[in-house]
């Protein structure tokens, strides 16, 4: 179906022209043009998914849409083919990406208004989705690491994008390099996959039909390494320190990249190989684990960060850990709806959290805010929206969503990671109230002198606000009476899950009570007159310090790195080497300077010469003769 | 008997005269020690029974050689500070000596081996008579060719041996300009 | 009187010779040793001469004898061309005849 090939060509395509014409006369103002341009492909796309989702939904659900483009390598046993696929997952990612793309397109036109890079940006920014979108369709892993590496550069480009502060460019490649750290054990994996499967072809399908050839082992390993390369894109434990340097880019690339689509590559991965995980039970419970201290750990830091898109940054980091939680318990279907309902509200909330930035100048500490509820009344409203949807209050989105992923948690008897999860939970609503506190309600501190914002910057908001609130009706479990339409959509390889439904019921109204409970205590600190609480306890200044890992990585990796580097290029290239080369040029030199010698231009010399010589030649035959 | 006797008597002298002649540091000593060993040498061809050479040696080698040598020398009347100072004469000596060993081991065994001897000669023998049928005889070519030789070495002599005055005057007509140049 | 006796003495000879023209600067010293070294092969030819009983190895003496002349006349002649340019008799101080300056 060459709508697939449509879908991912086609932003590419467009930023293309953006960049031929920005690049033509890059200084000249053709805002309106680029907005044009930029909007135009991404639409396109959006309604392609859609027509292509339809399709899905009305077919045999193991219905695989396929196109291809063209052979690619064909060396030996290697044969990839640039093709395309699309399944139901595919079409489910497909959807909320272009159409929460489109919207956060929209959302930047008003949003990088008057900045000189305007063309740039919108480049970059197709260049994204044509990647993700390519990420998504790929129909072997090899394409889809294609994606995957352009997703990463278009990220560093994003995030440097002001690269007028030398702070944006470090952040840039630090987010680069973390990225390709992860990229390393991607690579890894799915070498080893090629080779155990010794060339029996090497798309997704043939892969699914050939696993059971390999050994358990080695199977734990390759989901391992693959994970390795998840935790460097979606942010965990020990490879999430770029996520916070991220938000030094705009604010549409935090809200697009790193909440909705980019950070969310990671889970896709891990459900795209549900059928390996599936066999490697172990490894999922530690991917479940790793997940589950990813999200408490960023829960913890996020409660103490003064920095609206940083603490919105951690919050992302604390979701994704849900995600793995859910993944690696084996409930994919409740992973990838988390990711659906996630992109709704995070892209929301960092939308949100621009339109608030723009409006305060640039401000970007909400301890400065205040007071904004009724001076950005439609800015405040989807935000409320989106903060109860993240807090897990019915009936909006993310109850649903993450209550399934504690169920699973608690019904598999992993209850260290259930309760982690609750007590990251009531965190989460604990500070997410607190920012809308502290932003909305509180006192402000000083007259604010609020800037006009455009249409396209709040009218995505209200869109976004519909899809956080309803979203979660998709999912409704048994227990509720739905009858859970995404999951049997979807049809991943879950795990059955089997639980009463009075556990059930008990186990969400305690989560519903302890974010009640995060919500009013955040409502005492914050609401009235916002302050620093907590000030004397002397853990806090390691949270507030993100528990120096920074600092930590600094001392373990980096600096001996770098003088790994120093030796190398100051001493063993400058001295060294180099000195073994002028010790074979000298050498040359002083022995030649040592023949020179000889050379005298007295005759005597040369007559002596030539004697030694017939001496020598004369002891010879004499030797030869045999009578010296 | 008396042949040996004789024979070692001008040995001592043929071999005395030439190690005294690279000893010696003056110039005329070396030319008078030379002197002595070419007589001694005229001696050996006498005892070898080649009387026309006895005296073709006296005359050419010693009259002619000699005194020419001993004309330059006492000509260029060099004194002391001319000549050259060899501080290290007698190790420069007995390095060459060492090197020179093999070389000379290595001739004389290449004419041992052609075991020969004496034999008692036909009439006539060395004499001018001789000496002449052979010369005339067989060597006629080389004698031409030698004298040949004679004449070039004789304009060679004279083509260097000129005074410095007549490139002098060479340089002068070669700067003439030059000087032209410089006083205008 | 055997011949080894000769090949001895004209083997001393011509290696006293080399040594001469070898070791010594003075260029009269040179000179004299290169004709020291003629004159030891003509020893060594007449010997053969004698020990071959005719006269051929001795006209090659006597024609030996003629080339050493002509060898005198001109060494003579360039020692004192040499001595006349240099003032000096050492035959190091000529070291540099060979950068071509082409006038002696």
């Amino acid at each position: 179906m060459i709508a697939l090939s449509l879908i991912v060509i086609l932003p590419f395509f467009s930023a293309l022209i953006l960049a031929l014409i920005y690049l033509q006369n890059p200084t000249k103002n053709r805002e309106k043009l680029y907005a044009k341009l930029a909007l135009v492909t991404p639409i396109i796309s959006t309604i392609l998914s859609f027509v292509v989702a339809v399709q899905l939904f009305s077919s045999p659900h193991d219905l695989i849409l396929h196109h291809t483009l063209f052979n690619w390598i064909d060396v030996g046993e290697l044969h990839i083919e640039l093709a395309f696929m699309a399944d139901r997952l595919t079409a489910v990612m497909l959807s909320f990406i272009t159409f929460i793309g489109t919207l956060i397109h929209i959302y930047a036109i008003g949003y990088m208004r008057g900045d000189a890079g305007y063309g740039k940006f919108f480049t970059y920014f197709n260049l994204f989705m044509g990647s993700m979108l390519l990420l998504i369709l790929a129909d072997n892993p090899i394409i889809m690491f294609v994606g995957w590496e352009l997703v990463g550069l278009s990220s560093y480009l994003l995030i440097g994008f002001y690269h007028q502060e030398s702070q944006n460019i470090t952040a840039a490649n630090k987010a680069f390099m973390v990225n390709r750290i992860g990229d390393f054990g991607f690579i890894m994996g799915l070498s080893l996959l090629f080779v155990v499967l010794e060339g029996n072809g090497y798309s997704f399908s043939a892969i699914e039909q050939h696993i059971d050839s390999v050994d358990r082992g080695m199977l734990a390993l390759i989901g391992g390494l693959l994970f390795i390369g998840a935790m460097g894109k979606s942010a965990q434990i020990p490879l999430y320190v770029w996520l916070p340097d991220a938000m030094a880019g705009p604010t549409p690339v935090s809200a697009l990249i790193h909440a909705a689509t980019m950070v969310t590559a990671g889970v896709y991965m891990v459900a795209r190989f549900s059928f390996l995980y599936i066999e490697i039970p172990q490894m999922g419970e530690a991917i479940a684990l790793v997940g589950a201290i990813s999200a408490l750990f960023a829960a913890i830091i996020a409660s103490f960060q003064d920095d609206i898109k940083k603490i919105l940054a951690y919050s992302t980091m604390s979701q994704l850990g849900y995600m793995f939680i859910a993944v690696g318990l084996g409930a994919y279907s409740s992973g990838i709806f988390h990711v659906f309902t996630h992109a709704f509200f995070k892209a929301l909330l960092f939308m949100g959290a621009g339109a608030v930035i723009i409006a305060l100048h640039h401000e970007q500490n909400i301890f400065r805010m205040g007071g904004l509820k009724k001076e950005l009344k439609w800015v405040y409203i989807p935000m409320l929206i989106a903060t109860l949807a993240i807090s897990g209050i019915p009936p909006f989105a993310g109850f649903f969503s993450k209550d399934a992923i504690l169920i699973t948690a608690f019904a598999t008897e992993h209850y260290t990671i259930w309760a982690m999860a609750t007590a990251t939970a009531m965190l989460t609503a604990y500070y997410m109230f607190r920012l809308l506190f502290v932003v909305f309600h509180s006192a402000p501190k000083s007259e604010h002198n609020l800037t006009k914002l455009p249409s396209s910057m709040t009218k995505p908001l209200i869109v976004l606000a519909i899809g956080s609130a309803t979203a979660g009706l998709l999912g409704v479990g048994e227990a509720y009476g739905g009858t859970n339409l995404f999951a049997s959509f979807l049809a991943l390889p879950d795990t059955p899950i089997h639980i009463e439904h009075q556990t059930e019921y008990l186990l969400d109204s305690i989560n519903i009570i302890l974010a009640f409970i995060a919500i009013f205590i955040a409502y005492k600190l914050f609401a009235k007159h916002s302050k620093y609480p907590l000030q004397t306890l002397p853990i806090r200044s390691l949270i507030v310090n993100k528990f120096f890992i920074d600092e930590l990585y600094s001392i373990i990796f980096i600096k001996p790195l770098l003088l790994l580097s120093r030796i190398f290029g100051y001493v063993i290239d400058e001295k060294i080497i180099n000195n073994l080369i002028f010790l074979t040029v000298g050498g040359y030199h002083k022995s030649a300077t040592l023949f020179a010698v000889l050379q005298n231009s007295k005759v005597r010399y040369y007559a002596l010469y030539i004697l030694i010589g017939v001496s020598l030649i004369s002891i010879t035959l004499l030797k030869l003769l045999g009578d010296l | 008997m008396l042949e040996n006797s004789i024979f070692g008597m001008l040995a001592l002298f043929l071999v005395g005269g030439s190690v005294a002649m690279i000893s010696f540091k003056e110039t005329i000593y070396s030319a008078f020690s030379f002197l002595v060993a070419m007589l001694a040498l005229a001696g050996m061809f006498a005892l070898l029974g080649n009387s026309f050479l006895f005296l073709a040696q006296i005359m050419v080698s010693v009259g002619a050689v000699v005194v020419l040598t001993l004309m330059v020398i006492l000509t260029i009347n060099a004194q002391d500070e001319n000549h050259p100072q060899e501080p290290y004469k007698f190790r420069w000596i007995l390095f060459t000596t060492v090197l020179v060993t093999p070389i000379a081991v290595l001739i004389y065994k290449a004419l041992v081996t052609l075991h020969l001897h004496f034999e008692k000669t036909k009439e006539g023998y060395g004499s001018l008579k001789a000496m002449g049928e052979t010369l005339f005889a067989s060597w006629v070519l080389p004698f031409e060719a030698i004298s040949v030789l004679l004449l070039a070495a004789m304009v060679g002599a004279i083509a260097i041996g000129r005074k410095e005055s007549y490139f002098k005057k060479q340089e002068y007509f070669d700067n003439y300009d030059k000087k032209k140049e410089d006083a205008s | 009187m055997v011949a080894e006796q000769f090949f001895i003495l004209s083997t001393l000879l011509f290696s006293i010779g080399l040594i001469g023209v070898v070791s010594r600067r003075n260029l009269f010293v040179v000179y004299l040793s290169i004709e020291l070294m003629l004159s030891s092969v003509n020893l060594l030819l007449v010997t053969f001469s004698r020990l071959h009983n005719n006269m051929d190895a001795a006209v090659i003496a006597l024609l030996l004898i003629a080339v050493i002349a002509a060898e005198a006349a001109l060494f003579l002649a360039m020692i004192m061309q040499l001595y006349r340019s240099k003032r000096s008799l050492d035959s190091d101080s000529f070291a540099n005849l060979f950068q071509g300056k082409g006038k002696i």
